[in-house]
């Protein structure tokens, strides 16, 4: 297994520097080294229990690394900012539900204080940006789970983030949503010239939208390999997904992850 | 169809009413027990009736729901204030919430001797009875729903950069709500025991006195008056505070 990528050289926005992470004797992170870089969009795979959940954690400063370091535009990241937003996959538990759709967005501006007359314009935007403009007096509840998941999106929007941490944002929606999901986040990312990083299982939805991605293993986490996605954008769910490079890679990343499936 | 069928099952709820209404009026007027013990709707009517005439039980009425009403918003400032600071703190919650499990079975009424010594045949010992005892269901409900944030909106907030009074403001209050208004309502059944049992000490006035100078004047139409009069209290109360909970929590019922 040849470690591909190397310690990261500073020039990263949001950069992990040999960082571990362990909960009691588990260790779930060992040395694990990653950069960032503004723009790209990054997606991380691996099998269950590589720990991709927790390296999203350690890029949001939700979670502080055991050891190793997590910086942020040069800046020691010991706790959540605002210009990292994160989408997460429950997002039932992530909306408050007693706020209608607008309301929810809202959430984000006051959190800036940004002022109340401002408010309803950016809100109305937002909401028509990821296709909920018919949906702004609808309370979660009332949503489909695309619906709630593009909320949460917009709400992400609103904190202005330079980076978006997203934890298998799809990983309930069914397939056809999922796919109307993708093509929405790769325009979002396009236009705002976001850095994404995106957690996922699925290898054809890392293909899809990244420009790189990382491979975990499993036992303690590692980076174990990174594959550059060398495919044109914009991306075409038939079209890309049909090209040689893509299969390509479908292959790669399949052989990668069937060696650790028992 | 779904507004008919509703008007049916409350048509035969009424109907239930009217029929224990009626059972009472036949055991009444089969004379098992002495007509002075025990009234009929009739006489218990009749006994409404003369008491609004004269004023006197619309007196009442006002001074229990007055006191009522006081005993129970001193409960409730207490109860979600408390149950606010206990529920949002790790440390309080361990600190106090053993002593509420100690104090909280109690009887209040139990309690009442020892208001009265303290303050005496007053409104303030009606008050603070009254506080004392629907003050439990409110304070656990509280803490139970101000302590049950679910993990993933503490983070949401931490990543939006609320303060910590905007997540007490916007993310645990609301999710609290559900288990406060369950709490207020249980402690307005409370009360209005409470209430009840804290006239019949005083004697100053109230629907509690009402029926306790009726009893010593074995005047048993006007027992059951006031024993009509606080079930329509209990009625409306709890109707008025279910229409203010479905307007509060209309989120939940979509």
């Amino acid at each position: 297994m040849t470690k591909v990528m190397g310690p990261a050289d500073g020039s990263g926005l949001l950069q992990i520097q040999s960082a571990c992470v362990s909960f009691g004797a588990v260790e779930v992170l060992a040395g694990v080294d990653l950069e960032l870089r503004k723009g790209e969009f990054v997606c991380v795979i691996g099998p269950s229990g590589s720990g991709k959940t927790t390296l999203l954690r350690l890029l949001a400063g939700l979670l502080p690394p055991t050891s190793g370091s997590v910086t942020f535009r040069g800046k020691a990241h010991t706790k959540p900012s605002r210009d990292v937003a994160i989408v997460f996959q429950d997002y039932a538990n992530a909306l408050l539900p007693w706020r209608t759709a607008e309301a929810n967005v809202s959430l984000a501006l006051e959190a800036a204080g940004v002022p109340r007359a401002q408010r309803p314009a950016r809100i109305r935007e937002l909401l028509n940006k990821v296709g909920l403009g018919n949906s702004t007096q609808k309370y979660p509840t009332e949503m489909s789970g695309g619906m709630q998941q593009r909320l949460q999106i917009a709400r992400c929007l609103a904190q202005e983030p330079d980076v978006l941490l997203m934890d298998e944002p799809f990983g309930a929606l069914d397939a056809m949503t999922r796919q109307k999901l993708q093509d929405e986040v790769l325009a979002i990312v396009a236009e705002s010239s976001v850095t994404a990083f995106f957690v996922t299982h699925d290898l054809e939805e890392a293909i899809y939208l990244g420009d790189r991605i990382i491979a975990l293993e499993p036992n303690p986490g590692r980076v174990c390999r990174v594959f550059d996605v060398n495919l044109p954008r914009p991306r075409n769910q038939l079209s890309t997904r049909e090209m040689p490079e893509f299969l390509r890679l479908r292959r790669e990343l399949f052989d990668f992850i069937q060696q650790f499936e028992q | 169809m779904k507004a008919s069928r509703q008007m049916f099952w409350f048509l035969a709820s009424v109907g239930v009413f009217v029929v224990l209404l009626a059972g009472w009026q036949a055991l009444a007027d089969a004379r098992l027990l002495p007509r002075a013990f025990f009234p009929g709707p009739d006489l218990t009517w009749r006994a409404l009736q003369r008491g609004l005439a004269s004023g006197d039980m619309l007196q009442d009425t006002f001074t229990t729901l007055r006191r009522l009403a006081l005993g129970w918003a001193l409960a409730s400032v207490i109860g979600v204030g408390l149950g606010a600071i206990v529920g949002t703190s790790a440390w309080a919650r361990a600190w106090v919430a053993p002593m509420f499990e100690a104090l909280r079975p109690l009887p209040a009424s139990a309690i009442a001797p020892v208001v009265m010594l303290l303050l005496g045949l007053t409104d303030a010992m009606i008050l603070t009875l009254i506080a004392f005892g629907a003050l439990w269901p409110m304070l656990l409900t509280t803490v139970h729903g101000f302590s049950s944030i679910h993990p993933r909106r503490l983070e949401v907030a931490q990543s939006l950069g609320l303060s910590r009074v905007e997540l007490i403001w916007k993310i645990a209050l609301p999710g609290a709500l559900p288990d406060i208004m369950s709490g207020l309502r249980l402690g307005l059944t409370v009360a209005l025991i409470l209430v009840v049992v804290g006239e019949m000490i005083t004697v100053q006035g109230g629907l509690g006195s009402s029926i306790l100078l009726a009893a010593r004047a074995f005047n048993a139409p006007g027992i059951f008056a006031g024993i009509a009069v606080l079930g329509v209290i209990g009625l409306v109360t709890n109707a008025f505070f279910a229409w203010v909970e479905k307007y509060a929590l209309r989120w939940q019922r979509r």
